[in-house]
């Protein structure tokens, strides 16, 4: 099963490569804006938070908010136009693959990328702003992203699996996703909601993930529960996405 | 000797709709053989069902002697296929696209080099090699898709309406491809045109609305239509007034019309004598007995009407 699955992961990574400074340059350009405009043009009005200056606090969330997004958005608009577009998924079809080496390689696929992005914008925000953290605190941060892109990866495939109109895919970026990422804490410490709503939002992994991640990359804590939800939500989401896949190809 | 291919009583079904209805075919090894039928026939569900994509409601495919739901990784290491659409990746070169395929296949680099070359020089693409396949004609794409079927050596070749949207001289050269693997492996081909599955097949199936109606060679179909008195009549002027009338003649079981001239088939011989009372010599430029063509046994048996 794997050496189809690597095969495909290995014709994207092809791909991308082809147009990977332009692919850089596109997916560092909003979170920067986002860095600029809040970090720096707010930066009168917003106090410390959390005890560190807003920049700080905010980076790490951008960071992962470009990791996972693209994440989804290469499996949802690879697997769509492969399967819609391009109809490449059924020339695999037709080979002795599985219908898993297919999703698992594409899975995968938008795993790498987001993966690939995330550093790209770390990197960005490194050198430019003057953001630093100690290092010993990255394996924990990464294992938050590993786990985040999966499950952002899964739910991508999904998307192009089961929409046929790109138009849906949009929608479900606008309605679903983003509010999805922009309320978990990505600008603003989940302590802000309401008491009532706020152990409600603690479990939603994606409050798991961004909130995670942020205290493992600044204050080096690693919050098991956190990562527990994540992971289980990513092993949840594989498994959804290959039973989901595999019967949709069944049709 | 194991067919290379067998439909025992094959039926699939969407909802109330039945594509393929208990259809049975056996097919030798080595042929060249062509599944004809109007569009909504039911042949590419039958191609769909034996390459594995789709799973019959009713019914068992073999291919090889593996059953296409039980063996499906094993009949997909054994078959290539041309789909009616060419599905390229466009983001690969055209090398690229044979290696991948060679991949999928799970062919060591070395053959796959080699392979690749091979295949480059038989469908003229060699110096196209580097280039993605959204620069190249219809017909160049055509080429490598069928190049791409072979990389893996198959014995059963799949070609969904290999030539649709091709000029003669692309069509002439796929043909020309197709006849030259003949002796390798069974070819499985779907046409609209009638002159392709004449000249290019050994066996040929004319199906409708998910049966199968015929089944013989390009000679012995014909043979079947060849007392069936087909003229071709040319007026000199007078056309609709003349179209009606033969319309309404019992003894015409169908009627073409081009311009002036009508092809007709008569019931019989004796049909002739009536015909001619009935329309007169004055406005008669030509009247003469045509052969039948494999088109004339697709009309009669599946009819004139336009099909969705």
């Amino acid at each position: 099963m794997v050496k189809g699955a690597f095969s495909i992961w290995k014709r994207d990574m092809l791909v991308l490569r082809r147009s990977l400074f332009s692919e850089l340059v596109a997916v560092v350009a909003s979170p920067l804006t986002f860095y600029l405009a809040f970090g720096f043009g707010l930066r009168g009005y917003i106090a410390d938070v959390e005890g560190v200056p807003y920049t700080v606090f905010m980076a790490p969330g951008l960071i992962t908010m470009t990791a996972v997004s693209a994440a989804f958005d290469e499996s949802a608009w690879s697997m769509w136009f492969h399967r819609k577009v391009q109809r490449t998924i059924e020339a695999y079809r037709v080979t002795p693959i599985t219908v898993f080496d297919i999703v698992i390689g594409k899975i995968f696929s938008g795993f790498t990328q987001g993966a690939l992005k995330g550093v790209a914008v770390a990197t960005v925000i490194f050198l430019l702003t003057g953001v630093r953290f100690n290092p010993a605190h990255l394996a924990g941060y990464l294992a938050f992203i590993a786990f985040g892109s999966m499950v952002f990866s899964c739910a991508g495939t999904v998307c192009g699996t089961l929409l046929d109109k790109p138009e849906t895919i949009g929608k479900v970026q606008a309605v679903v996703i983003m509010p999805l990422i922009f309320l978990s804490g990505v600008f603003f410490p989940v302590s802000s909601y309401p008491e009532a709503l706020r152990s409600a939002v603690m479990v939603v992994p994606t409050t798991a993930l961004f909130e995670g991640s942020r205290r493992a990359l600044l204050a080096g804590s690693f919050d098991v529960q956190f990562l527990a939800i994540l992971a289980v939500t990513a092993l949840v989401a594989f498994v959804a996405t290959v039973v989901i896949f595999n019967r949709k190809m069944a049709e | 000797m194991t067919p290379a291919l067998a439909l025992r009583a094959v039926t699939k079904q969407y909802g109330t709709l039945t594509a393929v209805d208990s259809f049975s075919l056996e097919v030798a090894r080595g042929t060249i053989f062509a599944l004809l039928g109007p569009n909504g026939a039911g042949k590419t569900t039958i191609i769909r069902i034996l390459t594995t994509l789709l799973r019959p409601t009713a019914g068992t495919a073999l291919v090889e002697g593996l059953d296409v739901q039980r063996e499906g990784k094993q009949v997909r290491q054994l078959i290539g296929v041309v789909p009616q659409e060419n599905n390229l990746d466009r983001y690969l070169t055209c090398r690229e696209n044979l290696v991948m395929q060679a991949r999928l296949h799970g062919m060591r680099p070395a053959e796959t080099a080699r392979r690749i070359d091979e295949l480059l020089d038989l469908v003229g693409l060699t110096g196209r090699q580097h280039d993605f396949p959204d620069t190249f004609s219809g017909g160049m794409q055509r080429r490598l898709v069928v190049a791409r079927a072979l990389v893996h050596h198959p014995k059963v070749l799949f070609l969904d309406e290999p030539t649709t949207g091709l000029d003669p001289q692309s069509r002439r050269a796929v043909w020309e491809y197709i006849e030259s693997l003949k002796d390798s492996m069974t070819i499985f081909l779907t046409t609209h045109y009638m002159d392709e599955a004449d000249s290019l097949c050994d066996r040929i199936v004319i199906m409708d609305h998910g049966r199968a109606l015929v089944d013989g060679t390009a000679a012995q179909l014909k043979e079947r239509m060849s007392r069936a008195h087909i003229y071709e009549l040319q007026f000199r002027g007078g056309a609709d007034r003349y179209e009606e009338l033969l319309r309404s003649l019992p003894f015409i079981r169908s009627l073409q019309r081009t311009g002036e001239t009508f092809r007709l088939c008569l019931s019989g011989e004796e049909s002739l004598k009536p015909l001619m009372d009935a329309i007169g010599t004055g406005d008669i430029r030509k009247i003469c007995l045509q052969e039948p063509s494999l088109e004339d046994v697709f009309i009669e048996l599946t009819g004139r009407e336009v099909r969705e």
